[in-house]
């Protein structure tokens, strides 16, 4: 019995093997669906085209404008931290003394530091060149007068241009020497020091050793004479210091800003205050953070409705084409094949959506840069990853479509037309 | 079904369909008999019609033999497949590989060329030897040729009369090389003039060694088959030559 059975009956799976598809002949097949109805599937990426883009317009204008934002805050001001140091109260010890900033040296992420003294009084002030009064001629200048700790050049990232500036032996002496800031000096007409031209102001004079140009902080210490702190406090009364100027490596400002105080005055840091720069990276996701959230949700909705706009139209095409699926199943495509057909074709249509609605997006965040003058900051994964977030939305937008595609019986939709 | 198979039950090598006690009921109240004890023999390279009129349970037999239907007892044997014990997959495949249909009203993709049309028939199948993908357009013209359309492959459907549609869809159900033709009111939507091209056609694929199942309610498309049959109240009645 068995092996007349055997010699007659074919192996169905030997014969017919089993229902399988070329993942191009399935891509073929879908493409040739989306194009079939080219205009109906250009209004169904609409949705996706308007989510995508108004994701991709939101992230980029976001991290452009946080970038310029950001941008500002250069490597000088991310590294500067200045200490205010207010003026002692009557008859008491000054909070900080000259020699405290050696507490900030020692301090891991400190560059420079330098301790200042700067007073009303002394912010305008008649300075000659000549202790002669000539008749008709200048009178001076009205410079201001400060004085600095001897590492002042370092710690406003100066240059000497001319002479050279005080330094430990002169303070020691209290020597009468003066370095004039560069604009100062140019407006004095003095240009170079080897002839030790003086300068008279108060009824003092000092010697001019050198010239002090290139401030890329304080700036207004280039039109100030600048006193060693000794010679300073015995002639002028110039000695509390009010203003310390520390320069850090990158990324220490904050560690440094919070330490300094305590360094300079352990007693009274509170009194202190500390300008520092922002936190660059608060600074940027506070930004972002601001624009983001509320056209991230807009873009959501869109992406939903772009959604659920595929969704319906996969619907009706599937409904149109019932006679079509019939005939595929009547030529040997399985159910799972029919719902991966319309599957890949929603799945098109989202990508479609996606492509575009990246290009678009990425054609605005650049056209608002060259608007405002910004640099167009665009993360590439967000363009390359913006399709695929399209394709996503088209699958799932045709899990039911195909569903129901694929569970139709081949006799009933063989009887609708084709 | 599964019980032993008395001798004269199991098909020959030369048989391309074999029904043995086919009986299909649709579960509605009152229940429909559609087709009743229908027992049938098709042997290769013959051309057979089955002619009923409607309610007559031909489209419950068509479906039935194209492996779109069940029956609800009884054995069909389709090309040596015993068809009962088979999963759905495997009558899907079956379907594809061994059945070509060709339809009253074509089924032909409206948006697709008549090429495209005819190789529609492969895709869903492994390729073979000899049938790779690439020279599949060449198979397409071949079974173009074979209807005499191969000056059309780059028209689509709606371009064609009736006619010319019909015997595309005939191109497409013979690029599989089934075993078996099989015709649902082939000349249906058409004028006397087509029927009479796609009848001459048939005649033609017969002489090639061609098995044709042709099911219909027109005499003269009936009279054109070596063999016919008539189907009334679901059950076949005299086979006559």
């Amino acid at each position: 019995m068995r092996h007349r059975r055997r010699a007659v009956a074919a192996d169905p799976e030997k014969k017919a093997g089993r229902p399988w598809i070329a993942p191009r002949d399935l891509w073929t097949e879908a493409v040739a669906g989306v194009l079939a109805r080219p205009l109906r599937s250009a209004l169904t990426t609409l949705g996706t085209v308007l989510g995508i883009g108004t994701l991709v317009i939101t992230i980029g204008v976001a991290s452009t404008a946080a970038h310029q934002i950001v941008g500002r805050f250069n490597a000088l001001t991310a590294t500067s931290v200045t200490v205010e140091v207010p003026p002692p109260a009557s008859d008491t010890v000054p909070l900080v003394d000259w020699e405290g900033i050696a507490a900030v040296d020692r301090l891991a992420g400190v560059e420079s530091s330098a301790a200042l003294a700067q007073t009303d009084e002394l912010a305008a002030v008649q300075v000659r060149t000549n202790d002669v009064v000539t008749p008709g001629g200048l009178s001076g200048q009205t410079l201001a007068v400060a004085a600095a700790s001897p590492s002042l050049p370092a710690a406003v990232r100066g240059d000497v241009t001319a002479g050279r500036f005080y330094d430990g032996g002169d303070i020691a002496r209290h020597a009468r020497v003066a370095v004039l800031g560069d604009q100062a000096a140019r407006l004095l007409g003095i240009t170079e020091v080897n002839d030790s031209p003086a300068v008279f102001f108060n009824g003092h004079s000092f010697t001019v050793i050198g010239i002090l140009g290139g401030f890329k902080r304080e700036q207004r210490l280039s039109t100030s004479v600048i006193l060693p702190p000794t010679t300073a406090r015995d002639r002028l009364g110039l000695g509390t210091v009010n203003r310390v100027l520390i320069n850090t490596s990158l990324g220490a400002a904050q560690q440094v800003a919070r330490q300094s105080p305590v360094a300079l005055t352990p007693n009274s840091a509170k009194a202190l205050t500390v300008l520092a720069p922002p936190d660059l990276s608060k600074a940027r996701k506070g930004v972002q953070g601001d624009v983001n959230s509320l056209f991230l949700v807009l873009g959501l909705v869109s992406l939903i409705v772009g959604a659920i706009g595929i969704a319906n139209v996969t619907l009706v095409t599937v409904m149109e084409r019932v006679g079509e699926i019939g005939l595929r199943r009547a030529l040997g495509a399985s159910r799972r094949q029919i719902a991966g057909q319309f599957l890949m074709e929603s799945t098109t249509i989202g990508l479609l959506g996606g492509v575009i609605g990246a290009a678009l997006g990425t054609v605005v965040v650049v056209s608002v840069s060259a608007v405002k003058d910004w640099t167009p900051v665009l993360d590439g994964r967000l363009a390359l990853g913006a399709p695929v977030v399209g394709a996503v939305v088209g699958l799932l937008a045709g899990v039911y479509p195909s569903l129901r595609a694929s569970r139709m019986e081949p006799v009933e939709a063989l009887r609708a037309p084709s | 079904m599964t019980g032993p198979l008395a001798p004269g039950d199991i098909p020959d090598e030369g048989d391309v369909i074999k029904l043995i006690g086919v009986h299909r009921t649709f579960d509605s109240d009152p229940p429909v008999h559609a087709l009743r004890d229908v027992n049938l023999t098709v042997r290769r390279g013959e051309h057979l019609s089955i002619v009923g009129p409607s309610g007559s349970g031909k489209s419950t037999l068509l479906n039935t033999l194209g492996l779109l239907d069940s029956p609800s007892s009884g054995d069909y044997w389709l090309d040596g497949v015993r068809t009962g014990a088979l999963t759905d997959r495997q009558r899907t495949a079956l379907r594809g590989s061994s059945i070509g249909f060709v339809f009253q009203s074509f089924h032909l993709l409206p948006y697709r060329t008549v090429e495209e049309n005819v190789m529609l028939a492969e895709i869903y199948r492994r390729p073979r030897p000899g049938r790779a993908r690439r020279s599949r357009a060449e198979r397409a013209r071949a079974a173009l040729d074979r209807v005499g359309l191969s000056h059309r492959h780059g028209f689509r459907p709606d371009r064609l009369s009736g006619g010319e549609r019909q015997r595309v869809a005939i191109a497409r159900a013979l690029m599989s090389e089934p075993a078996l033709l099989l015709c649902d009111e082939p000349t249906g939507n058409l004028d006397s003039e087509n029927t009479l091209s796609v009848l001459d056609l048939f005649d033609q694929l017969g002489a090639q060694g061609m098995t044709l199942v042709v099911i219909t309610h027109d005499e003269a498309v009936s009279r054109r088959a070596t063999k016919r049959v008539r189907i009334h109240d679901g059950q076949l009645s005299q086979e006559y030559a």
